[in-house]
């Protein structure tokens, strides 16, 4: 396995599929976000609009104009052809990546969430976005967890989810399949993965792509 | 906003900017690895698309390829990153500072009039025809911090500011401005110009509908031929803003354009909006607006005001910190604290890191044994370390002492307790280390006159130092040093590890709890729940685990005079200090996890008794012996002795009501010690034991005559 089977999610459903695959609870894409890029499948900008309540962005920002220093200089001209829009609570954005792992020879999800002026979200406001049985099944399971590791190819740290219990839990996946054949193929594969996955932060993985 | 045939202001929805981390970190290096302190402005490239979502609007982004990629120099002309049909590319500029002053001087009114010039002079020479996102050209200045990885920034996008401004006469969704087949053909086209790679990223363009209800997309350089071919007529824009009444910023300068380039004053205009990768006439609109500039205004001399610094929040200026993604002391500590986090999950639930960062350890001696344990509480995730050791490196000791280098062996050697703090924090930054350059006063040494004060200053800061910390290991290399620091743990009560060697076996002890806590004090009162099944009289019968010394019949005296030289250079197999230490540092985790502590009861290997607590780590014993020889291990255990030189009450106690005076005593008299304690008389009961050999011996033969 390489990172020539990421291909087969991007290939086989086509753009639509790939965009069905990953509108899950409250992620919404912002334009064509799924590529394959240099050895791993990317995500980008995925968003969870917020209200306005309170939330990280808020409170980072309340802490730098404390320390930071004083800016105000001569108002620049705001000319009345420009809409002045209120500032509602920021939304939070994720990006995903799977990236197959050689030490561990899986796929791995590295993903990072950040307000839209770049500030990136630390893992106690992500997990705050999770919806509710996410939180439950990372608690509760010994083989997910999320760590932050150095991602692959752009060498920042990155949340990702443990891939030293993917092995495991994929093989208890096709336990019941009789007989095992040599291997399963290979996308069958990686949404299977992905089924499991992906309920962990959140994403569901449409009937669709079951079905094909 | 319907339409109002005298019209309103046209009002548009600012551009908002989106800086990815990457272009942080690329900014970082650039100006770290090649740009130094050069301040001269770069050209960037800033990318957006056009708005996919019914609420949320889409950004101008920032990303680590928006920074040029090549070292050698930078082309006075443009050379755009190229995009695609996520990206569309539009040139912007950087002014970076190397201050934070220097960022607040910088006259932002005049940076705006140079970037609004250049886009009136891509209007009036007619290079924004043929290469159209000029028009959204936009400027960023900012400070990075690169100590702190914090990073001041803010946004420009000039616009042209139209006197008097436009008036809007209509703005609708653009579904209800065409025929059924208007729509699906322009539907068709504009999916095809965006999926073209010739096209995809062209942000300004012609719509022409012809009298059949074809639609056709057309360059902004067909504009003649457009002109005269007399079809229904739109100019289209990637519009990045979502909101249905307001067309997005990047019309400001098309129409600016328009006007003063092609003369019109009515302007029919498309906002291009996309659902989900496909246009969406639905939240495009189509609007309408007139223009009433005066001719002097469209004069190529005078450039027009524009309007358009970034505002969020109220502020111009936004401010972001990386340092978790940058600071290599930062990364270094989440992945040491990873490591351990791992080891709790998979196989220790629990593994209590929050206590073992904050236990204070106090390591006598920075030797062999020093070393390595220090090592390896940091490795378990402890931050607190604390070292004494009077001495300096000497050549040989590289070899053996873990922390030092040849290099701290030079110039008569660096003292070992500071450098090996230094090479502690080599490791792992994080480590709060402190070294302590001080001799351990020891029984047996008598102390000259002159220099009693000084020896009960130490004295004293032994104590505050034993006082101050969590645990101490003992970790010298005689045995006369170890009284004064078992005595002032006992009476402490503070958890102690005594790691010693010989030439090819070793002890590694904790010792017991001392004489002088109450059983029934406070202290003991949280334990009691878990003592249960013990009635009170087995608790205050318990025998206290041993110290150091309790095993021993003579006190602490000199050991080190009038050795061989065999004697006096600690010879020990190299593979034993490690050994040791490790087995040292473990026991030590071990009894912070117990929930006696101290007060644990001595546990042993293959052992059927250690049932009622089973503790995750393991059992607890009280000594550990090990040979190397033997590759073999055993745990043991040693009550204390009621007339141990160290730890016993009557010592304790002595010390307790005399303090000092007792210590000096103790040094300077040895036997001083023995008498306290008894271990005289017991010495002359023994000698005065009387053998009564049996001289009948039966197996002559079996004996031989030496």
């Amino acid at each position: 396995m390489n990172f020539v089977l990421l291909h087969y999610l991007l290939l086989k459903g086509g753009r639509d599929a790939t965009l069905l695959l990953f509108s899950g609870l409250g992620f919404v894409p912002r334009g064509l976000v799924l590529q394959l890029v240099e050895g791993y499948l990317c995500l980008q900008n995925i968003l969870i609009p917020r209200g306005t309540q309170d939330n990280c962005c808020d409170e980072a920002s309340a802490n730098n104009s404390k320390e930071e220093p004083c800016f105000d200089g001569e108002d620049d001209p705001i000319d009345n052809a420009t809409l002045v829009q209120s500032s509602d609570g920021e939304a939070h954005y994720y990006d995903f990546h799977i990236v197959y792992s050689n030490s561990y020879r899986v796929p791995v999800l590295y993903f990072r969430g950040y307000c839209i002026d770049g500030q990136p979200l630390v893992l106690d406001d992500i997990e705050k976005d999770l919806p509710a049985n996410s939180s439950k099944i990372l608690t509760e399971s010994k083989w997910t967890f999320i760590t932050q590791e150095e991602h692959p190819y752009l060498n920042r740290p990155w949340y990702t989810l443990h891939p030293c219990g993917t092995c495991e839990w994929m093989k208890l996946l096709y336990a019941n399949k009789a007989p095992m054949v040599k291997g399963v193929p290979v996308d069958q594969y990686i949404i299977s993965w992905f089924s499991v996955v992906g309920q962990v932060i959140g994403l569901r993985t449409p009937l669709e792509m079951m079905r094909s | 906003m319907a339409g109002h045939d005298n019209g309103s202001v046209l009002q548009f929805a600012p551009f908002q900017s989106s800086v990815d981390e990457g272009f942080w970190h690329r900014l970082s290096s650039l100006k770290l690895n090649q740009l130094g302190i050069d301040e001269s402005p770069i050209f960037i490239t800033g990318f957006y698309a056009p708005c996919s979502h019914s609420q949320v609007s889409n950004h101008l982004t920032l990303l680590g390829e928006s920074l040029p990629p090549e070292p050698s120099a930078q082309s006075s002309h443009l050379s755009l990153r190229s995009g695609n049909r996520n990206r569309c590319s539009v040139p912007g500029i950087l002014y970076n500072t190397n201050t934070l002053e220097s960022f607040q001087a910088l006259d932002k009114q005049s940076l705006m009039k140079a970037e609004a010039k250049k886009i009136w002079e891509d209007i009036h020479s007619g290079r924004a025809e043929q290469e159209s996102s000029v028009l959204s050209r936009f400027l960023l200045i900012s400070f990075a911090d690169l100590k702190s990885w914090k990073f001041y920034y803010s946004f420009a996008f000039p616009a042209l500011v139209l006197d008097p401004p436009a008036m809007i006469t209509s703005l609708k969704p653009a579904s209800q401005c065409f025929s059924l087949e208007e729509a699906d053909s322009l539907t068709a086209v504009c999916n095809e110009w965006r999926n073209s790679s010739t096209t995809a990223d062209v942000p300004f363009f012609l719509v022409s509908i012809d009298s059949n209800s074809h639609a056709t997309i057309r360059h902004l350089k067909d504009w003649e031929v457009c002109r005269s071919d007399g079809y229904k007529l739109l100019f289209g824009f990637y519009d990045p803003c979502h909101l249905p009444n307001n067309p997005g910023w990047p019309l400001r300068n098309f129409i600016a354009f328009i006007c003063s380039r092609w003369n019109l004053q009515k302007i029919r205009f498309f906002c291009y909006r996309e659902h989900r990768g496909f246009a969406d006439l639905g939240l495009s609109l189509v609007g309408e607006a007139l223009i009433s500039v005066s001719q002097e205004w469209k004069l190529h001399k005078h450039i027009p005001k524009a309007v358009g610094w970034e505002v969020n929040k109220g502020k111009k200026t936004r401010c972001i910190t990386l340092a978790n993604s940058m600071d290599p002391i930062k990364l270094a500590v989440s992945a040491a604290e990873l490591n351990l986090k791992l080891m709790r999950w998979r196989a220790l639930p629990s593994l209590d890191l929050h206590m073992l960062s904050a236990t204070k350890c106090l390591l006598l001696g920075a030797g062999t044994l020093g070393c390595q344990v220090a090592r390896m509480l940091m490795a378990w995730g402890v931050r607190k370390i604390t070292l004494v050791d009077s001495g300096k490196v000497s050549m040989s000791n590289p070899l053996r002492q873990s922390l030092y280098t040849l290099e701290d062996c030079l110039n008569g050697g660096e003292y070992k307790a500071l450098a090996a703090v230094k090479s502690l924090k080599q490791i792992f930054p994080a480590v709060e280390a402190d070294g302590i350059v001080m001799a351990i006063p020891m029984p047996g040494h008598p102390v000259p006159s002159q220099d009693e004060h000084d020896v009960l200053e130490d004295c004293r800061r032994l104590q505050d130092l034993i006082d101050s910390h969590d645990a101490v290991f003992l970790l010298t290399d005689t045995r006369e040093s170890r009284w004064l620091p078992t005595l002032l743990s006992s009476n402490a009560n503070k958890i102690t590890i005594t790691a010693a060697l010989g030439f090819d076996s070793f002890l590694v002890m904790r010792h017991g709890a001392g004489p002088l806590v109450d059983y029934r004090s406070e202290s003991m009162s949280a334990l009691s729940a878990e003592l249960g099944n013990f009635s009170l009289a087995d608790r205050d019968k318990r025998p206290r685990l041993g110290c150091y010394f309790c095993s021993d019949v003579v006190a602490p005296i000199d050991s080190t005079s009038n050795r061989t030289l065999d004697q006096q250079c600690t010879v020990t197999r190299p593979g034993l200090a490690p050994i040791a230490s490790a087995l040292a540092v473990e026991l030590l985790v071990g009894i912070l996890h117990h929930p006696h502590r101290i007060f644990a009861k001595a546990e042993f290997a293959n052992s059927m008794d250690n049932g009622s607590t089973e503790q995750p780590l393991g059992i607890l014993p009280h000594q550990i012996r090990g040979s190397l020889s033997q590759f073999s291990q055993m745990t043991l255990v040693g009550h204390s002795s009621s007339s141990c030189t160290a730890c016993c009450s009557i010592v304790v106690n002595e010390f307790h009501n005399r303090k000092m005076d007792f210590v000096l005593e103790a040094i300077n008299h040895p036997t001083y010690l023995e008498d306290l304690t008894g271990l005289t008389e017991l010495k002359e009961a023994a000698n005065s034991f009387d053998l009564d050999w049996d001289n009948d011996i039966d197996d002559d033969d079996e004996c031989v005559e030496i």
